[in-house]
């Protein structure tokens, strides 16, 4: 009885992805397509949206740990665009050729908009509960955003297109092997995250505490900061940027299990991938035979929730 | 007495003692080279003025604050615990000798009292792979009764007032089971009633060996709960001994020039008390 009750979450979400993911294969723009068209086209975007999803709320929920504050993920304190800047730099550059050549310079984007965060938030009271932080995360986001489409606009000969898919979220571009590629690495950066369950613990109750209860406070911060790069690169460089799948998933798994990342990352994950999977089959039928960005499709639903979230805080206070 | 390190020059042989902290920021010094030194069930009182050092001096001892040169901030000091020198522990070695519980804690997410007096048993398990023993179970359980906080063991700790969350911090310290406890503001918000019962409790956790560094904006508390105190002033140490010695009219004058203060006795308790007039 004790175990199905410990496992019971997990059950249900794997059980809710699986379900998604089928119905993404089996949905489309056209609705009888040979078995060419699916593993072709929707096997390798259902298999990078669960990647991205993944990567998007485990990313979220650690920066959130890291900085005591439950608005932080990677869309709105701007490090998407930092690593969406990194990417498109490296697009410019003919990197797309080289595997992984763009994941490293969004890896490299990803930890130069991260540096400049924690470096304005040690100098600023950024404390929990604070919004001054989001605020310079919002100037870094314009910043790297603005950036994104100048770089575009000057090099890329698709123009407006192309500039559309960074900024806006876009995982048409999905192929079998990179796809896959993705998915492993992001399993393994979750799962190196998922190692540092006992400092993100601790720091949710405040840095100063977690000095106090042994955690090397200094170590741990640059391990989940470098790690939270790499599965933002990992997953911009694929996908562009994509809001908000790192700010909702966080907080409905913490409603769900409580805040103690044992259970919280394993199952950030699963619904990570499972919202972002449903939200790309969406994106892709709900105007066919258009297709909506998909980055589109979360911000219409995300932002929103960032507000209701800041009013009841407000209240609470 | 003034300056303390002049008295413990070489480091003694006392349980828990910290010499010559000095903590400068640019041309400012915040603290000059404190030192002092407590005994195994010793509660020591430290006194001053708003801006004296009080809470740096705690930080630096609890590891908030690193001994180290960064930038225009300069920290140095020596902390000994049984001989040790409590920098060259590891960061769980330090946890399980010197804990440390400040007068707010801030949590933004949904934690029970429960899962956040549990934390402090995290530095007794250096393993990755664990679980929480029955072993830990009852430490958690025992500290919340502890501090009368077992009944909000299933509540948010968002949802708990500012002294019920003190009881649930003070309890997580208590589970920690460190050899030295620093209290910085640590019971400001609770009730009377709460206020005298943690006094009791601080007196049976010196019984049983624990050593305790308490800040108290509040002198009268303060003062009914230690055996000694250290008076600082604008970052040097300007009296230290047991309470009585140290809680005098004429160190008072010193440090509040022109306030009206003067000190008597505790009918009931002995406790020197600091009343305003006179």
């Amino acid at each position: 009885m004790e175990t199905r009750k410990v496992f019971r979450p997990y059950v249900i979400a794997i059980g809710c992805w699986v379900l998604s993911f089928i119905l993404a294969l089996k949905l489309g723009s056209v609705s009888d397509v040979d078995f060419s068209v699916v593993t072709a086209l929707r096997l390798p975007r259902a298999i990078l949206a669960t990647a991205v999803g993944m990567a998007l709320a485990i990313a979220g929920a650690s920066l959130q740990a890291l900085f005591s504050n439950p608005l932080c993920e990677p869309y709105t304190l701007g490090i998407s665009s930092g690593s969406a800047l990194g990417a498109v730099i490296g697009f410019s550059l003919g990197l797309q050729w080289m595997v992984s050549g763009l994941a490293l310079t969004a890896f490299i984007g990803a930890i130069i908009f991260m540096g400049i965060l924690y470096f304005f938030s040690r100098r600023t009271d950024t404390g929990s509960g604070n919004l001054s932080l989001l605020l310079i995360g919002v100037m870094l986001g314009f910043l790297g955003s603005s950036m994104v489409a100048l770089c575009l606009a000057v090099t890329d000969s698709q123009g407006l297109q192309g500039i559309m898919s960074w900024l806006l979220g876009d995982l048409s571009r999905a192929r079998l092997a990179g796809s896959s590629l993705s998915l492993v690495s992001v399993l393994l950066l979750s799962f190196a995250v998922w190692n540092h369950r006992k400092d993100l613990d601790a720091l949710l109750m405040g840095e100063e505490t977690a000095v106090t209860l042994g955690v090397n406070v200094n170590h741990a911060r640059r391990r989940i900061i470098f790690l939270s790069a790499m599965l933002i690169a990992v997953s911009v460089s694929a996908a562009g940027m994509i809001g908000f799948v790192g700010l909702v998933v966080p907080h409905f798994v913490r409603k769900m299990v409580g805040s103690l990342h044992q259970k919280m990352i394993p199952l950030c994950a699963i619904w990570g991938a499972t919202v972002l999977v449903l939200a790309d089959m969406a994106a892709r039928v709900v105007a066919r035979p258009f297709e909506l960005p998909v980055g589109a499709v979360t911000a219409v639903i995300g932002a929103p929730f960032c507000l209701w979230v800041i009013a009841r805080r407000r209240t609470v206070e | 007495m003034t300056k303390g390190h002049a008295q413990f020059g070489s480091a003694g042989n006392s349980y828990f003692g910290a010499y010559g902290v000095t903590y400068s920021i640019g041309s400012r010094t915040l603290l000059d080279a404190v030192s002092f030194e407590m005994d195994a069930g010793e509660i020591l009182a430290l006194l001053g003025p708003n801006g004296a050092g009080k809470s740096s001096l705690l930080k630096i001892l609890a590891g908030i604050l690193p001994i180290q040169s960064v930038g225009r901030s300069k920290i140095a000091a020596r902390i000994r615990l049984r001989g040790d020198e409590v920098h060259q522990l590891s960061q769980g070695g330090r946890a399980r000798a010197i804990t440390y519980v400040g007068p707010e804690l801030r949590v933004e997410f949904p934690i029970t009292a429960y899962e956040g007096v549990m934390m402090g048993r995290l530095c007794h398990h250096p393993d990755l792979f664990f679980s929480f023993s029955s072993a830990d179970k009852f430490a958690v359980q025992n500290a919340m009764e502890r501090c009368f906080c077992w009944n909000l063991r299933d509540q948010d700790l968002h949802t708990l007032s500012g002294g019920e969350k003190q009881l649930v911090a003070l309890a997580r310290a208590i589970a920690q089971e460190s050899r030295v406890l620093l209290l910085d503001e640590a019971l400001s918000k609770m009730d009377l009633h709460h206020q005298a019962r943690i006094g009791e409790l601080l007196r049976e956790l010196a019984k049983e060996g624990r050593s305790i560094i308490l800040v108290s904006h509040d002198v009268n508390l303060a003062a009914e709960w230690s055996d000694t105190a250290v008076l600082l002033h604008q970052g040097t140490t300007r009296a230290q001994g047991p309470i009585a010695n140290v809680m005098t009219e004429a160190n008072f004058k010193t440090i509040y020039p022109g306030a009206k203060l003067s000190v008597g006795k505790n009918p009931f308790t002995g406790a020197p008390q600091v009343f305003f007039g006179g």
